[in-house]
């Protein structure tokens, strides 16, 4: 989860993660100097005392400021495609779980191994205990191995919703009458917070998404979701 | 009409520049666009017409003068010929290059406050007396400043008679409970929260 002033991107809980946070590093880098030369480009341009209004015909530099755009482009999106495709690969989920948005809650299913479904609400500001994180918290959190490629599918009971754990990476839209993939593997233990990302009515900004990953040999176990 | 005659009794320039211009007639003095008019301009450095259009007679006997041999000007009639001038920066009979502002500060710098005459008539303003510098920016940050002063008694009201109170969450003791929850949860171990906290030494990282 993000704390308070947070203006950055949370640690990265996945390799992907890890990939898009340099990738983010990349792309930004390329937009402050642009923005810098443009600012002292601006700023030459309010103190100049060069008054020639009738400048015409400059050649070489036109070649110049079409051709070096396209040659950053490239080197943007070149990364880019690389980490798209990366998100592709092929890496034979150990689990599969859906997760459908309704108005204003979400379902889980685990039915690989056994047929569990629960709904997951926030809790509300008065049954939150000191210490709690509000509008955050969840009753049932989705309880998930680290370790392990998991395989996500989405979709959504009613109107639009879109899952995301920023920390792994992960935004997914849930569409209804339509299956999205989203798969990921966590790295580290820990619980993970998103937050319902497409406008979905009154409480759209009231049906949080929570994580909790704990390692293979616990999960094992069997049902450990309400610790 | 009388409004802006207001403003240039304040006219130090020490508010807007189109409003106190508008209050000194003589620059607006033409409304045909049409015919050629004088304007002092930093990019353009011979307006169609002179500045004075009918002469006085001591400015037309100058001007007669001024065409005849040069040698039998004065030092000060030199010093107030336009032409002696042009011709003492090098740029002989070519009166043109006077506008250039390099010429202009090189020679006529040493006179700016007593360009001759002659200059007078064909220009209103010498270049560096058109673009000189004016007081308008301090209005603008005293405005600007009033104005975020304004704002931030606004909010003031705001938060006193308008928000009602915080959530719970935000009470102090909340908050710390929260944060060593977030603490133990290892938020952000990499490089955001948790990674800022000793974990040996039950501290914030020095």
């Amino acid at each position: 989860m993000a704390h308070a002033t947070q203006v950055g991107l949370q640690d990265a809980t996945s390799p992907i993660m890890e990939e898009l946070i340099t990738f983010h590093d990349h792309a930004l880098m390329i937009i402050f100097l642009i923005c810098f030369l443009v600012l002292y480009a601006l700023f030459l341009t309010l103190t100049t005392k060069l008054t020639n209004t009738n400048i015409s015909d400059a050649q070489e530099m036109e070649t110049v400021w079409t051709i070096l755009p396209a040659i950053i482009l490239v080197l943007i999106a070149l990364p880019s495609l690389r980490i798209l495709y990366m998100t592709d690969e092929v890496n034979d989920p150990s689990l599969t779980i859906k997760s459908i948005g309704h108005q204003w809650y979400w379902t889980y299913e685990y039915t690989d191994y056994g047929g569990l479904i629960f709904n997951s609400y926030m809790l509300p500001p008065l049954f939150l205990e000191p210490g709690d994180l509000r509008l955050l918290d969840v009753d049932n959190r989705v309880v998930l191995p680290i370790e392990a490629p998991i395989r996500m599918m989405i979709t959504s009971q009613d109107v639009l919703h879109s899952w995301a754990v920023p920390t792994l990476g992960l935004k997914t839209d849930a569409i209804p009458g339509r299956l999205n993939q989203t798969t990921f593997t966590a790295t580290r233990p820990g619980v993970y917070y998103g937050q319902c990302s497409e406008i979905c009515g009154a409480n759209h900004s009231f049906m949080p998404i929570v994580l909790e990953l704990i390692p293979l040999k616990i999960f094992e176990m069997g049902p450990v979701f309400t610790l | 009409m009388l409004a802006t005659r207001v403003f240039s009794l304040v006219g130090k320039r020490a508010i807007s520049t189109s409003v106190c211009v508008r209050a000194h007639e003589s620059v607006v003095k033409s409304e045909d666009f049409s015919l050629p008019a004088y304007m002092d301009r930093r990019d353009h450095p011979l307006p169609e017409v002179a500045h004075v259009k009918h002469l006085s007679a001591s400015q037309k006997a100058l001007k007669e003068k001024e065409k005849a041999s040069w040698s039998s000007l004065s030092m000060d009639e030199k010093v107030e010929s336009l032409c002696f001038l042009l011709h003492k920066c090098g740029f002989g009979e070519k009166w043109l290059n006077v506008a250039e502002e390099g010429a202009a500060d090189l020679c006529a710098c040493k006179w700016l406050s007593s360009l001759p005459p002659v200059y007078r008539i064909k220009f209103k303003e010498s270049f560096a007396e058109m673009n000189r510098g004016s007081n308008e920016w301090k209005t603008v940050v005293g405005g600007a400043m009033f104005f975020i002063g304004f704002t931030a008694l606004v909010i003031m009201w705001q938060k006193h008679y308008v928000y009602g109170p915080l959530p719970q969450s935000f009470d102090k003791e909340w908050v710390a409970k929260q944060t060593k929850r977030m603490l133990d949860m290892k938020v952000n171990p990499i490089q955001g929260l948790a990674s800022k906290w000793d974990y040996e030494k039950n501290e914030w990282k020095k």
